[in-house]
């Protein structure tokens, strides 16, 4: 009888507990109306698909042949310790790419992680720092990747072990990690510092890999851009604060010119764990935009 | 066949020595290519200064600095045996698991500083330091770690 009554128990204790996690990883998408009606700007598109090196990780597969490496097409092996991605193909191929996505797709895989078929991206793709981009910097950024050349590259499940699970439980890491305040730029701050912070930490992401995480693996904001193990799990991300007291570098324009030029003009620490790929992409922004990133960097102690 | 006591002792103690010894050539290897390595990225700074426009173009010193860049990363190429990554080595495993990329992105980068040395004048020196600059990115994208 008691044992009865103990796997009774078990089995609803179970049940509960499914329940929950059903219900704490359940996707949460924007619906179609929160999409504003919004003028395009192409260049401020093109300058966020720069700012946020779109291509340093959405690169063709060094292995395919025949494919402008100058395209985000995707497929280039991710690898990070939980396991390889695959990013996503970001032209607007209609079959293999992001050409039937609607404004409310996209929006909803940046700001809130969340695939058109509902799913949870892993945060590999760092949703995190994008949910604080303006929506109308979002919908430029999309209809600047809607005006590249379409390209054909399939899509290509993570080697994640249990993958359907592990993106479900993504949606627990979630509500963690969406419950940290959005980035929003000191208001007494003049407005080119603010727009290289904005620039810096909503689309260019740097805290994804200059922030250490957390043991939830959040970022731990209280050593914000402080450096940290490198996420690929290989080696250390270096610290981007107090970078004019360490001396590595003499001023704005001296980092503006490592941004621009990276290890060419030898500045020789820009090219390591994937820095190199970033720096070619900052490296096509517009200078004006590139000098408010340095200022920015460069005024934190 | 079966070894005497004193012949397993001394095929024990030979076999550590070459271990031993294999162990210090690695170190070495790490050692000899990160000088190797550490004086092209000296060489490359004089050339940057000429990309910034803080020092004037000059033919000789581009062609010394070239030169330098072009004789050690020959150096450093044969200095990656098998076994010699880790440690304090920023070297990645796919050096050794791509060798033949490896071995292609070394051979390109000494082609560019080969002809980097023979700039004669400004126009052409931005373009050729511009490909050499291409040839160190893209290899310590793929084979270099990030460790500070």
């Amino acid at each position: 009888m008691t044992k009865r009554r103990t796997l009774a128990a078990l089995v609803a204790l179970l049940a509960a507990g499914a329940a929950a996690f059903c219900l704490l990883t359940s996707p949460d998408p924007l619906p179609v109306a929160a999409i504003p009606a919004h003028a395009v700007d192409l260049r401020n598109g093109e300058t966020l698909y720069h700012a946020g090196s779109c291509l340093a990780c959405h690169r063709p597969s060094d292995e395919a042949s025949g494919v402008d490496p100058g395209l985000p097409s995707g497929g280039r092996p991710f690898p990070t310790p939980v396991g390889v991605f695959y990013p996503q193909n970001l032209t607007p191929d209609s079959e293999t790419g992001i050409g039937r996505w609607t404004e409310a797709d996209f929006v909803n895989a940046m700001r809130r992680g969340i695939s058109p078929r509902g799913t949870h991206y892993f945060p590999a793709f760092p949703y995190a720092s994008y949910r604080s981009m303006t929506m109308a910097d979002l919908l430029d950024l999309r209809a600047y990747l809607m005006s590249l050349r379409a390209v054909r590259s399939p899509p290509r499940e993570a080697d994640v072990p249990l993958v359907p699970l592990a993106r479900r439980g993504v949606g627990l890491w979630k509500q963690v990690a969406f419950r940290q305040p959005l980035f929003s730029a000191d208001p007494a701050r003049p407005a080119w510092w603010r727009r290289g912070a904005y620039l810096a930490n909503a689309p260019g992401h740097c805290g994804e890999c200059h922030t250490p995480k957390n043991w939830l693996m959040v970022a731990d904001e209280s050593r914000h851009l402080a450096g940290g193990p490198h996420p690929g799990g290989e080696g250390k991300v270096p610290s981007l604060r107090g970078l004019l007291a360490r001396k590595k570098y003499k001023d704005v324009g001296d980092l503006v010119l490592a941004l621009q030029n990276g290890e060419t003009f030898g500045y020789e620490h820009l090219s390591s764990g994937g820095m190199a790929a970033i720096q070619e992409s900052l490296a096509r922004l517009p200078e004006t935009e590139l000098r408010a990133i340095a200022e920015y960097l460069l005024s934190l102690e | 066949m079966r070894l005497s006591k004193p012949a397993v002792a001394s095929l024990v103690v030979a076999g550590s020595i070459l271990g031993a010894s294999l162990a210090v050539l690695a170190a070495d290897a790490f050692q000899d290519r990160h000088m190797a390595m550490e004086t092209v990225g000296d060489a490359m700074k004089p050339l940057g200064a000429i990309a910034k426009k803080q020092v004037p173009f000059d033919a000789a010193a581009v062609k010394a600095s070239a030169t330098t860049i072009a004789e050690n990363l020959e150096k450093a190429a044969k200095l990656f045996p098998a076994g010699s990554g880790g440690g304090e080595s920023k070297a990645r495993p796919e050096i050794w698991t791509d060798a033949a990329g490896f071995e292609k992105a070394m051979k390109d980068a000494h082609a560019a500083a080969v002809a980097l040395q023979s700039v004669k004048d400004e126009a052409a020196f931005g373009p050729a330091l511009g490909a050499l600059g291409g040839t160190c990115k893209s290899c310590h994208d793929r084979y270099r770690m990030a460790k500070q």
